[in-house]
């Protein structure tokens, strides 16, 4: 389960990933921009997720509701009857 | 040693060539290098007026056939005549010979005299039908006036007689006193006079008011509308007019009420009082006016199939003319060499592209049978070249962002090529959320399939924008979906991907409404991607996404801002400029790292910590951040062990740096300068001291230079100023000036360490504006749809279609479009101010080519 070793296999990735982008952008004038968007794009989706994940790793304040029906306790669908 | 290979890392290299091109072929030349479109030809006779160049005969000459070509286009809009689209023709409209050109100047000449004569003549019939049927109108009213006119005579002249206090017609009488009674009584009897004709109806009112004064009331006036308008052939306008009859006694006053009439646009018709002449009038009239529409519908015919024949091939002539006429303007950048008949011309080039030039000019002189060869001259000079970037349709939208707040230097690094993910990314983040990320990507994926299409048709303003950034746009989508699924929305709603992390507790026999239920972790288990779901629509969900996404903007910033910081590392390695490594670059970055990158590790320090687990109460980042400089050393709630001592050496460190970005340059730059002046290296055209007493004054000469300045006492002494001006006129080597560095290098220093702190702070934006777009659509859902599934059975499917319309086009328009629009406005601003002063040098020149393509691309959109 996702646990601390996601960040490092994630990391692990983005660098495989990058790699690839670098060495099979194809050739020709666009290969710039091919390899700089690729490997950027990579590097700010990972950076986005890292500090989602990092920030609920070690939650300090967990979810409160006070509208929930006990019935719909663990499902998706949950909230009270006005809402659907 | 071959070029390097372009790309949008960089602007491209350019040479500045010298052509010599054979005088015949000049045209030729200057035609095959505008289709390619690469060179951007410098003036070489600056002090000519555009009446002296060699070529303003031949561009006067076009200027003509251009005038010729826009009245026909004039003419076909006047007839609704539709013209042959461009994009009918062969796009590469090969360059015409001069003979074509001559040709086609003699065709729209003569076009021009046959579509104005036949013009003329239109009009003319057209003035007269219109005339025409004015006077008939004329007719018709006036004739009722008079008829009825007629059947009061009697009374008239028996009030006349029975009154005295009638001297208007006591002359009438008198006059006429022997006429009796007849049967006719005529008004040219009466010696009463009249004016018929019509007169725009808007002018009615003064025109009355106007008679009513001069004549002081003596006259008669009757007036009746024209039902249908008359159009005024001139102006292709319609007017509503009015026909007017005025009877009034004496020669005098009916001249008068004629010059009044004609003065204030009134068409004056004649009209007969005999009935039967009138009649007769009438019929004559139709029947002219039935002649005359025969006439008009005939040239009318001619003239439409004359202006068809030419709009099927006016939009090539068009480009024709005009690419001549830039081939002129260009020739008129040539200087020309009399001793050896040819033209030389200065161009820059990128580099790349010369072996395409070269075999252009040898093709056209081929073609030509020219024994003379073309030469291509590269010339070395110091004059800065132009910056280019060459882009395709993918990056040219990226380009123009950079564009737009300033040229790059040339060969610095063009910000351009990061902000194709920067941009959009950032932008992302503001916008994140999966839906309406998806519609964004969709509407740019329909632009871009249909490209060409929506290309050719007319757009306006707002959509030419949208279109313009399609690849912009579909970018931003892409990645708003991604940050929309990192945040967990969809269109305010959630997004369960994977189960939670959370589970809700229910205390025994819980009911609903019975207090607050407080979620537990599941052990162990971190949700894997994004946000977990179940934070939606909690009481602390904000609390939770707040310092989420403040510290998310704060790490967001810093990595951007390191990243155009380095950006700035590799400029300085590129122009060899070591010192704007160790005096500008590695001091600001141990400056920013030392504070906020110190901040960035705190933050994810803090949230590495299981701070339940050991026991400990987690410390504030904030209060820390601001007692590191308030009170260093003293740390109230420890994060790590060491904390105080590290954060003295950090904030120390950080002080260190300042006095190094404040002087290491500008004296590193004062030696340099003083050890070339040292070694006797003089900078071209600045002024130097020749004195006869050379050898007594050298000792001294150079005590006064060591500052920099020659001394303004050794000019003093017999010494005569020469300066030296050479390749006059062009920028040359700009004096050293120790107290301009020296500012120079203060106003920067101030700048960076403020922009530190501010430009981090304005990072924090980018945590407004996506908490704003979150709670924005939550707001619109709850407030439209939320509401429709109230109701159920018809009634239900009904108020739920409205509803849903409803909450559509209020996320179209709200959401996507107004919202869309305001994070592209701040990331647009994160990259001009934030990121781009970081490294952004920014002082070139743009690259402005002779390129039919470029020059053409207006025309085309006016063509359509």
């Amino acid at each position: 389960m996702a646990n601390g070793w996601s960040l490092i296999i994630s990391i692990v990735f983005i660098i495989v990933f990058s790699a690839a982008a670098w060495f099979f952008s194809p050739k020709g004038d666009t290969q710039t921009v091919w390899r700089s968007t690729l490997i950027l794009s990579a590097w700010s989706c990972w950076l986005m997720w890292a500090i989602t994940f990092l920030a609920q790793w070690h939650p300090l304040i967990m979810p409160e509701r006070s509208d929930l029906r006990p019935e719909y306790h663990n499902g998706p669908v949950k909230g009270g009857g006005s809402m659907f | 040693m071959a070029p390097a290979k372009d790309s949008l890392f960089r602007s491209v290299d350019m040479t500045l060539t010298q052509l010599y091109v054979a005088n015949e072929i000049g045209r030729e030349v200057a035609s095959a290098l505008g289709e390619v479109g690469c060179m951007q030809f410098r003036d070489l006779n600056p002090d000519t007026t555009a009446f002296q160049r060699t070529f303003t005969q031949e561009i006067r000459r076009l200027d003509n056939v251009e005038r010729q070509l826009n009245y026909f286009r004039a003419q076909m809009e006047k007839n609704d005549v539709g013209m042959r689209p461009i994009y009918d023709f062969n796009h590469t409209l090969a360059a015409p010979s001069a003979s074509e050109i001559d040709e086609l100047a003699d065709r729209s000449q003569s076009l021009e005299q046959r579509i104005q004569g036949l013009n003329d003549s239109y009009e003319t019939l057209k003035k007269r039908e219109t005339e025409l049927t004015e006077w008939r109108w004329v007719l018709r009213e006036a004739g009722g006036f008079f008829d009825r006119a007629r059947g009061q005579t009697e009374e008239i002249r028996q009030s006349i007689d029975s009154s005295d206090d009638a001297p208007l017609l006591r002359d009438v009488e008198q006059a006429n006193g022997s006429t009796d009674a007849r049967g006719q009584q005529s008004f040219s009897v009466m010696n009463i006079g009249f004016v018929a004709g019509v007169i725009p109806r808007e002018r009615m009112g003064a025109f009355e008011r106007i008679l009513w004064r001069t004549l002081r009331g003596n006259l008669y006036m009757n007036q009746s509308e024209i039902p249908d308008p008359i159009v005024d052939p001139e102006k292709n306008e319609e007017v509503h007019k009015n026909v007017f009859v005025i009877f009034a006694h004496g020669k005098e006053v009916i001249a008068k009420i004629r010059k009044i009439s004609e003065s204030l646009g009134a068409d004056i018709y004649n009209v007969d009082e005999n009935s039967e002449l009138r009649r007769d009038q009438i019929h004559e009239v139709n029947n002219r006016i039935q002649d005359i529409t025969n006439v008009l519908s005939n040239t009318k015919r001619t003239l439409d199939a004359e202006l068809t024949q030419i709009g099927r091939s006016l939009a090539a002539w068009m480009i024709v003319i005009k690419k001549e006429k830039a081939v002129y303007q260009t020739l008129n950048r040539f200087s020309y060499d009399p001793a050896r008949k040819t033209l030389v011309a200065e161009a820059w080039c990128p580099t790349n592209s010369l072996g395409l030039v070269k075999s252009t000019l040898q093709d056209v002189n081929d073609r030509a049978g020219l024994s003379v060869p073309t030469i291509v001259n590269q010339v070395k000079t110091s004059k800065t070249p132009p910056t280019y970037n060459r882009t395709n349709k993918f990056t040219l939208g990226f380009q123009t962002i950079i564009d737009a707040y300033g040229t790059a230097k040339y060969t610095e690094i063009n910000p351009g090529l990061p902000t194709i993910v920067t941009f959009p990314f950032l932008f992302a983040v503001m916008f994140g959320d999966f839906g309406h990320g998806a519609i964004m990507a969709l509407a740019a994926v329909a632009m871009i399939y249909w490209e060409k299409p929506l290309q050719r048709g007319k757009q306006d303003e707002l959509f030419s924008m949208a279109f313009y950034g399609r690849y912009i746009m579909l970018m931003m989508g892409i990645f708003s979906m991604y940050t929309g699924v990192i945040y967990c929305d969809v269109f305010s709603k959630e997004l369960p991907l994977f189960p939670s992390m959370w589970e809700w507790q229910f205390p025994d026999n819980y009911e609903a409404g019975q207090g607050t239920v407080t979620a537990k972790r599941v052990e162990g288990y971190t949700y894997p991607f994004g946000m977990d779901w179940r934070w939606h629509d909690t009481e602390n969900d904000l609390l939770f996404s707040n310092s989420y996404k403040m510290k998310l903007s704060i790490i967001m910033g810093w990595a951007h801002m390191t990243y155009s910081l380095c950006l700035s590392y590799i400029n300085a390695r590129h122009f060899k400029t070591p010192i704007d490594i160790f005096g500008n670059f590695l001091p600001g970055m141990i400056f920013f790292q030392s504070i906020f990158g110190y901040l960035v590790f705190t933050i994810i320090y803090k949230w590495s910590i299981d701070w339940y687990a050991i026991g400990q109460q987690p410390p504030g980042l904030l209060n820390m951040l601001i007692y590191m400089f308030l009170s260093p050393g003293t740390v109230e709630e420890q994060l790590y062990s060491g904390q105080g001592p590290i954060q003295v050496i950090l904030v120390l460190l950080a002080l260190a740096m300042v006095p190094i970005l404040l002087f290491l340059k500008p004296f590193y730059l004062r030696w340099e300068h003083n050890r070339a002046r040292a070694m006797g290296y003089r900078g071209i055209g600045e002024t130097t001291t020749v004195s006869a007493l050379d050898a007594e004054d050298d000792e001294e000469g150079r005590h006064s230079q060591a500052n920099g300045r020659p001394s303004a006492d050794s000019e003093m002494d017999g010494g005569a100023m020469i300066t030296q001006d050479i390749g006059g006129g062009e920028e040359g080597h700009e004096e050293f000036e120790f107290s301009e560095v020296m500012i120079h290098q203060v106003i920067h220093t101030i700048e960076f360490c403020l922009n530190c702190v501010s430009h981090t702070a304005s990072y924090l934006r980018l945590w407004a504006l996506s908490l704003a777009h979150q709670q924005l659509s939550i707001v619109l859902w709850s407030m439209t749809l939320a509401n429709a599934f109230a109701f159920d059975g018809a009634l239900g499917i009904f108020v739920i279609f409205v509803f849903f319309v409803l909450w559509f086009a209020l996320t179209v328009a709200v959401l996507v479009v107004m919202e869309g629009t305001s994070a592209m406005l701040h990331s647009l601003r994160l990259h001009w101010v934030e990121a781009m002063s970081k490294h952004f040098m920014g002082d070139g020149i743009p690259f402005e080519p002779f390129s039919f393509e470029i020059m053409l691309e207006d025309e085309m959109t006016e063509l359509k």
